[in-house]
């Protein structure tokens, strides 16, 4: 019987790692909605804005104390330089391929992936990058947690929270909305498609940025995590649902506790588990289990 | 004589620039070729050339899924590693730990047994991901090739994990560099010739009709899953037999030849090349291989290089090499000269 | 009713909460030419959908030549014998007009899992009988994605002649054509009818092809059944009268 200690552990980190797949799987999902554009390289941008976050925390880290404080400006910083990426990326790349068939859309995001999987190597070498934040653990449940857990699920959740408020309580969060059912409509009603289409490739990036901000001093920063963290999403998007948030919610907190967890039952099997739910959701709820009937 | 005889006689340019009629002059370009590279100075050409035929024939197999049936599948590369795994593991255990050259009629032996068992793969990653299709087919075929890639890496005891196997000598006479070349050259032909047959074959029709409308081809009675299905392990068993090839080729296997950066090249070639015509993805794989070869000389960055070209394709010629020339003979054909050919007036347009 | 080809009972189909289809029922005698007609939306097309098994039924059943064929695949209701032509040409658009026939002839034959044979040699003479048939022997090797939209319409009528079908279901096969084409169309269809012995059920708006080519008539109108009978009696009807009453002259 394990350790009652590690079993708490294991779920606080299961529900930050779940989280960031929420953040991450939020944004790829509502890129997929609304653009029908599926971005294989969604975790590559998490990577990079990983590697940027870091950079700049060290950077001040030189000139003042270490500390917590010194994440907020990097993950603004990152967050902020990436979005300005993505809205480049979104102008002179995916915009090319709205009306092109899947492959061509699907092979222009692997491309990216290579190109800024590469490129992270190319600026920042091979060495992994971390985030050393000194803290000191706290006492919850009768265990000594780092207190840092509490913090992303609480920047998590807030986030989360922002991301349905906005769509389902703002007017642009409807237009938004809107655009997944139907574009034609949308574009009927007057409202330019294109800056819709760039706000959200732009907004997903940015959450996908700051969810490597906040995860930096967590995990670090390696080459080829995008490739392990885009198939956790793809595996969230397809148990959850596609266009969901709620089905995303659930599932990405689903993927990061069994991911957890399994490493105390089978540390090798992590992928494999998750996998099977994958291959059980598809055979019996195609569309996942909060999703609506499949888009063709 | 039956209008469709003075069509078929009367155009040959449209002939030309239609799928099957622009594949035979580069497909008997490229045999002429591949024949005649020995005569090239040293060995390195030799070694290219093989590897350009061993990858060539995994891209080719790739796009019986893709340009073919219009899928794509980022997961592929796992029966060619099955395929590579399945040759290299007998050949290790025939070899033994005897000081002599394996045997001719083992060599055979583990050879043959590639592309079954690759298959076999297929059929059971295959039963799951074609019960959906475009984006979810993508997606599965990535997570199955990642899930193969992962058991590979980690069953030690069995394949020798990251590890990988070497030592994977042919027999003496394949020890030659040359005589391996035109055995490999023989193998990949023979294949591309079965592999014509099928696709020109009734099955291969409807393979096209899938990809053109899948919800038709349900309403002419056909079950389209299982259609799918035969292909996928059909195509399997193709990679298979190159992965195969490429074990007593580079002489060791890994765990990589799994991975979907390997399923990656198979992508890239049929892209490279031009995917919907039949031989596009070998000549993808010569101007690859080339690339590679070339370009890692100079630089260590090969993803960043290659992501850029195939960025710059996928935006200005998805319809690869061979979709730009067949441009260019559509264009010219466009002039109705006869009564026949006013009535056809190709589109140029890469997608055919 | 023996020598009914087609029995179906209380067919119905929501979807989220909009009924579209409510409690229909037809029987459709072997060797007839019948029309269902009906204003837009009137669920025309989705009943076809749920006869071939594009749609399940909430409840109801479908019976052809005897057999319950109720939520069939499409793919075993195309086999069973109904063959369908869509109202937008839903063909293959890569493939030459030759090709597309050919593929649906291969596919009654049951040749498509041969792998070895060549494709170019197998069922011909089926192939050319149905192009000839349908009128588009004279451009059979054009691609079928650059065929006239009367071409297409032709094609369409091919594709599903393909199958040897028993029943044809025609989804406005009229539309759009010139007085000349629906001629041709129609006369086809009779001839269909007449000589082959098919069974024709098709949707159409254009009533002077309802009235002159249809034995019965069927009128639905928001996804229920209002009146059915010979298109005079049909026509007749005053329910009937005031459906179609500033859209169409009965």
């Amino acid at each position: 019987m394990p350790d009652l200690n590690v079993i708490l552990l294991q779920l606080f980190a299961g529900l930050s790692r779940g989280m960031v797949l929420f953040l991450l799987s939020a944004g790829l999902s509502l890129i997929f909605g609304v653009m029908n554009v599926l971005n294989f390289a969604h975790a590559t941008f998490w990577l990079f804005a990983g590697y940027v976050t870091v950079t700049i925390y060290s950077y001040l880290a030189e000139m003042f104390e270490p500390g917590f404080v010194l994440l907020v400006p990097a993950v603004i910083g990152a967050t902020a330089l990436m979005v300005v990426l993505g809205l480049v990326v979104e102008r002179f790349l995916i915009r090319r391929m709205y009306n092109r068939e899947l492959p061509e859309q699907l092979l222009l995001t692997f491309a990216l992936v290579l190109i800024i999987g590469d490129g992270i190597k190319l600026i920042w070498g091979v060495q992994n990058r971390r985030i050393f934040l000194p803290v000191t653990p706290v006492e919850a449940f009768g265990v000594f947690i780092n207190p840092y857990y509490f913090f992303i699920i609480g920047a998590g959740l807030t986030v989360a929270i922002g991301l349905w408020a906005f769509l389902h309580l703002t007017k642009y969060g409807k237009i938004v909305r809107a655009a997944v059912f139907s574009r034609d409509m949308v574009s009927a009603l007057g409202i330019p498609i294109p800056m819709i289409y760039a706000g959200v490739f732009a907004a997903g990036i940015g959450i996908a940025a700051f969810a490597a901000g906040i995860f930096s001093p967590l995990l670090p920063m390696a080459l080829g995590t995008d490739i392990a963290i885009i198939i956790q999403c793809f595996a969230v998007v397809v148990i959850g649902g596609f266009g969901s948030i709620l089905g995303t919610f659930v599932a990405s907190l689903l993927v990061g506790i069994v991911y957890s967890f399994s490493i105390l039952i089978w540390p090798d099997g992590a992928l494999a588990i998750i996998f099977l739910i994958v291959i059980a959701v598809l055979i019996w709820r195609p569309w996942g289990l909060f999703g609506t009937e499949l888009r063709t | 004589m039956t209008p469709r005889d003075s069509n078929v006689r009367a155009n040959w340019r449209i002939r030309l620039a239609t799928g099957d009629g622009l594949s035979l002059p580069v497909v008997l370009l490229l045999f002429v070729g591949f024949l005649l590279v020995p005569l090239l100075p040293g060995r390195f050409w030799i070694i290219v050339a093989t590897e350009i035929l061993i990858l060539g024939l995994f891209a080719m197999s790739f796009n019986l899924l893709h340009g073919y049936m219009g899928q794509i599948s980022f997961g592929h590369a796992a029966f060619f590693g099955i395929g590579a795994y399945a040759t290299g593991l007998l050949m290790r255990y025939f070899k033994g730990t005897g000081a002599g050259d394996l045997g001719y009629f083992e060599f055979f032996f583990s050879l043959l047994a590639g592309p079954p068992v690759a298959a076999l793969g297929a059929l059971v990653v295959g039963f799951f991901c074609v019960r959906l299709t475009g984006i979810y087919f993508a997606i599965l075929t990535l997570a199955f090739g990642e899930l193969l890639y992962y058991i590979v890496f980690s069953w030690y005891s069995f394949t020798k994990g990251d590890d990988g196997v070497q030592g994977l000598l042919p027999p003496a006479l394949f020890q030659n560099a040359i005589n391996f070349y035109y055995f490999t050259l023989l193998v990949v032909a023979l294949a591309v010739c079965l592999m014509w047959r099928i696709v020109n074959s009734p099955f291969g029709y409807i393979l096209r009709t899938i990809r053109d409308n899948q919800r038709r081809t349900a309403f002419l009675g056909i079950n389209v899953r299982a259609h799918m299905l035969a292909n996928f392990v059909i195509a399997g068993a193709f990679a298979g037999v190159a992965g195969a090839l490429w074990g007593p080729f580079q002489r060791s296997i890994a765990p990589g030849l799994l991975g979907w950066e390997q399923s990656g090249i198979a992508v890239f070639m049929a892209l490279i090349g031009g995917a919907k015509l039949f031989i596009g993805p070998m000549l993808g794989s010569v101007v690859y291989t080339f690339l590679h070869a070339w370009v890692t000389i100079y630089t260590v960055y090969w993803p960043l290089t290659i992501g850029l070209i195939i960025l710059a394709i996928v935006i200005f010629a998805p319809g690869g090499l061979l979709g730009l020339v067949k441009e260019r003979l559509g264009a010219r054909s466009k002039r109705p000269t006869s009564p026949e050919q006013s009535a056809a007036t190709p589109e140029t347009g890469g997608a055919q | 009713m023996s020598g009914d080809i087609l029995v179906v009972q209380g067919l119905q189909k929501s979807f989220g909460g909009l009924r579209v289809t409510r409690d229909i029922s037809l029987n459709l005698a072997e060797g007839n030419r019948e029309a269902i007609i009906g204003p837009n939306g009137a669920g025309k097309s989705t009943f076809f959908n749920l006869l071939t098994g594009y749609h399940r039924p909430d409840s109801g059943t479908v019976t052809f030549e005897g057999k319950d064929i109720t939520g069939w695949t499409p793919h075993k209701v195309a086999r069973a014998g109904i063959a369908r032509a869509f109202q937008v040409s839903n063909i293959f658009v890569n493939m030459t007009a030759r090709e597309n026939v050919r593929a649906a002839v291969h596919a009654q034959l049951g040749e498509i899992y041969n792998i070895f044979g060549a494709a170019r040699a197998i069922g011909n003479e089926r192939t050319e009988e149905i192009l000839a048939l349908c009128g588009l022997a004279e451009r059979q090797n054009v691609l079928a994605g650059e065929l006239s939209q009367g071409d297409k319409k032709k094609l369409e009528l091919a594709l599903a002649l393909g199958g040897k079908p028993k029943l044809l279901l025609l989804d406005e096969p009229t539309a759009g054509m010139s007085l000349e084409e629906t001629r041709a169309t129609m006369e086809l269809v009779d001839r269909l009818n007449a000589e082959f012995g098919l069974t024709i059920l098709f949707t159409e708006h254009d009533m002077s092809v309802v009235f002159n080519h249809a034995q019965r008539v069927t009128l639905l109108h928001r996804g229920e059944i209002i009146v059915q009978g010979t298109p005079d009696e049909v026509r007749k009807d005053s329910t009937a009268q005031k459906i179609y009453l500033g859209e169409h002259e009965l």
